[in-house]
């Protein structure tokens, strides 16, 4: 926690060493993030990546009140949401899924990756957007519900409301699942 | 298939593990470094700036205007000091107190015009005398008896 606030406030006085390491800290996290929301690859690094971009014009005056994961996070999911909007609505399906996953490293260990990942994105894919997105902030993200609130512009009820049938609705689609 | 309480846990185990490719780190650091390079020539922050964002930087200038004010009101001007440091000038002897008492009380009663005539009075009385004057008749005349 003090070395982020140390990279931090490097970043601020124009350090880019400390901006390549903030990022090679948190883009992955921030990808996962992007790819359960968005359900595309593409698309969710390309909002990793405007994140970042609109994150290193801040330098000199960024001013962190709580975390940075948190913060980045909350930029992520408004941008995902922005995307998600924008995009056609055309349904993403399986084959955005399946090229979700690491694209370096062991195959095997790629081929797992990919199916795990592939396998809860596409469950998440049939719940809402604004419950999917409060669940995957809440359990991957480990922000608050009060953080999310202030984050998507809501009441902490209302997150929380979202945050139960978004988990009501996952859990029928699992039972449907398996008892087919 | 698992309960309720244990959707939570099943997302939280599904969390997908992926990691960004070389290409994408490359172009996101480049474009990063670009703007923050064009963030740092649009001009560094003016002190005023550097003030209102930092916490720190406004509880020093609070603290450098209340010492400031402070000092001012504590420590008397030099115009003040003057004045304070202004004693009059004890009288010598009874007939120079009486002096100083009676033009005193001539300017509390007339000002600087009542102290003149006092004055231009006491010349006269104190004016030439006659070659063959005594000093007896002159103290006579000066004590009024």
């Amino acid at each position: 926690m003090i070395d982020e606030k140390i990279l931090v406030w490097k970043f601020n006085r124009g350090s880019k060493d400390a901006f390549q390491m903030l990022y090679e800290k948190y883009k992955d996290d921030l990808l996962g993030l992007a790819i359960t929301l968005l359900r595309d690859r593409s698309l969710a690094e390309d909002v990793v990546h405007d994140v970042f971009v609109s994150f290193a014009g801040t330098t000199g005056s960024f001013h962190l009140s709580g975390t940075l994961k948190g913060y980045l996070s909350t930029c992520v999911a408004n941008c995902a949401r922005d995307r998600n909007r924008l995009r056609s609505r055309r349904d993403v399906g399986l084959d955005a899924a399946e090229g979700m996953g690491s694209d370096s490293g062991d195959p095997v260990e790629h081929a797992i990756d990919s199916e795990q990942s592939g396998r809860l994105t596409q469950l998440l894919g049939r719940v809402a957007y604004e419950q999917r997105e409060v669940i995957v902030l809440h359990l991957h993200q480990e922000m608050r519900f009060k953080e999310i609130a202030e984050a998507l512009g809501i009441s902490i009820n209302t997150a929380q409301s979202r945050y139960r049938y978004g988990l009501e609705k996952l859990r029928s689609i699992i039972n449907s699942m398996v008892t087919k | 298939m698992k309960p309720e309480k244990n959707i939570e846990e099943f997302v939280k185990s599904e969390k997908p593990h992926v990691t960004t490719g070389g290409a994408m780190d490359e172009r996101t650091l480049g474009d990063s470094f670009t703007a923050m390079d064009e963030t740092i020539r649009a001009g560094k922050p003016s002190a005023a700036g550097i003030i209102l964002r930092s916490r720190a930087a406004k509880l020093a200038a609070a603290a450098v205007v209340i010492v400031t004010i402070s000092f001012f009101i504590v420590y008397p001007g030099p115009g003040e000091k003057d004045e304070i440091g202004e004693v009059p000038k004890v009288a010598a002897s009874p007939a120079d107190m009486q002096s100083i008492l009676s033009l005193n009380i001539a300017y509390r009663q007339g000002g600087l015009d009542a102290v003149d005539r006092q004055c231009q009075i006491a010349t006269e009385m104190l004016g030439p005398r006659p070659a063959e004057t005594t000093i007896e008749k002159m103290l006579m005349e000066f004590n009024g008896t």
